[in-house]
């Protein structure tokens, strides 16, 4: 069974780390490349709990796409030496970081109390349900007029960030 | 629960996992003065969101979650199309992704 404790703390430590790097490095180039690391880790969290096919898409679209835009705007900026990494003031900065450690706990300490409130089947027994033929059985039938504005969605923000991206001037354009 | 220390990882795991990734894209978010680090903090929120979506189908046989987590996909993959543009407008006008630009926009 690949639900080993070992192999779930491996891939959360791997996680964690690779997300603290994200944030705490100053060059723009390695967060892009431990966020890629990130993705991956996470892609392989999703294999574990057996949504294959979300997996592969988090390879593809996360670890593919959405990271070559990144590196590419990147390259495209050719930023110098970064002089301020983080925002100013010692005591604001310190507050973001208890209010977000509080929210951490809160949320840690929901989980831990809502145990019993949740139905948790203690094992799969039907892998039936997670296969990706029945993804696309549900894709295709309750979700399809979803699907289809997710298109058209898409469609108008590709049009809306090559309008943006070719504005003269920037945002001050005159 | 989460001390157990036996071989079974529970939905438990998971959500605390998914809470720790979630509170250190936040961080990025508001610690980062970076645009670009901004937007990976985003996306880093984004996935802690899914890894619970994925948890909760796992553990209670339900499909649905994986479906969610396919529409956060893509209008994730769409944000950062948009941010990524807004970064390179701002980009061609003050030369930094600094976000004390931002507050300058206006047009």
């Amino acid at each position: 069974m690949m639900h080993s404790s070992g192999m779930f703390y491996l891939l959360s430590t791997f996680i964690v780390v690779f997300s603290l790097a994200v944030i705490m490095l100053s060059n723009p180039i390695f967060s892009a490349l431990f966020l890629a690391l990130s993705m991956i880790s996470m892609a392989f969290v999703f294999f574990v709990l057996d949504a294959h096919f979300i997996a592969g898409v988090q390879l593809m679209v996360y670890a593919g796409a959405v990271m070559v835009l990144f590196v590419m705007v990147l390259m495209l900026f050719d930023l110098g030496k970064e002089t301020e990494v983080f925002s100013k003031g010692k005591f604001t900065g310190l507050l973001k970081i208890a209010c977000a450690g509080w929210l951490c706990g809160l949320i840690g300490g929901a989980v831990y109390m809502s145990t019993e409130m949740i139905d948790v089947e203690a094992q799969v027994t039907d892998s039936v349900s997670f296969t990706t033929k029945a993804l696309a059985t549900e894709l295709f039938t309750n979700y399809v007029f979803a699907f289809e504005a997710l298109g058209v969605l898409l469609l108008l923000v590709a049009i809306g960030v090559v309008a943006v991206s070719r504005m003269k001037g920037g945002t001050h354009a005159r | 629960m989460l001390d157990s220390g036996t071989a079974t990882i529970g939905l438990n795991h998971y959500l605390v996992l998914s809470a720790v990734v979630f509170t250190i894209g936040m961080l990025g978010v508001l610690l980062r003065r970076n645009v670009l680090v901004m937007l990976m903090g985003i996306e880093l929120m984004l996935n802690a969101v899914n890894l619970t979506f994925i948890a909760f189908s796992h553990f209670t046989s339900n499909i649905n979650g994986q479906i969610m987590v396919f529409f956060v996909m893509t209008i994730a993959a769409a944000e950062a199309g948009v941010g990524l543009a807004l970064a390179v407008a701002i980009f061609k006008k003050f030369k930094e992704v600094n976000i004390q630009f931002f507050e300058r926009l206006k047009g």
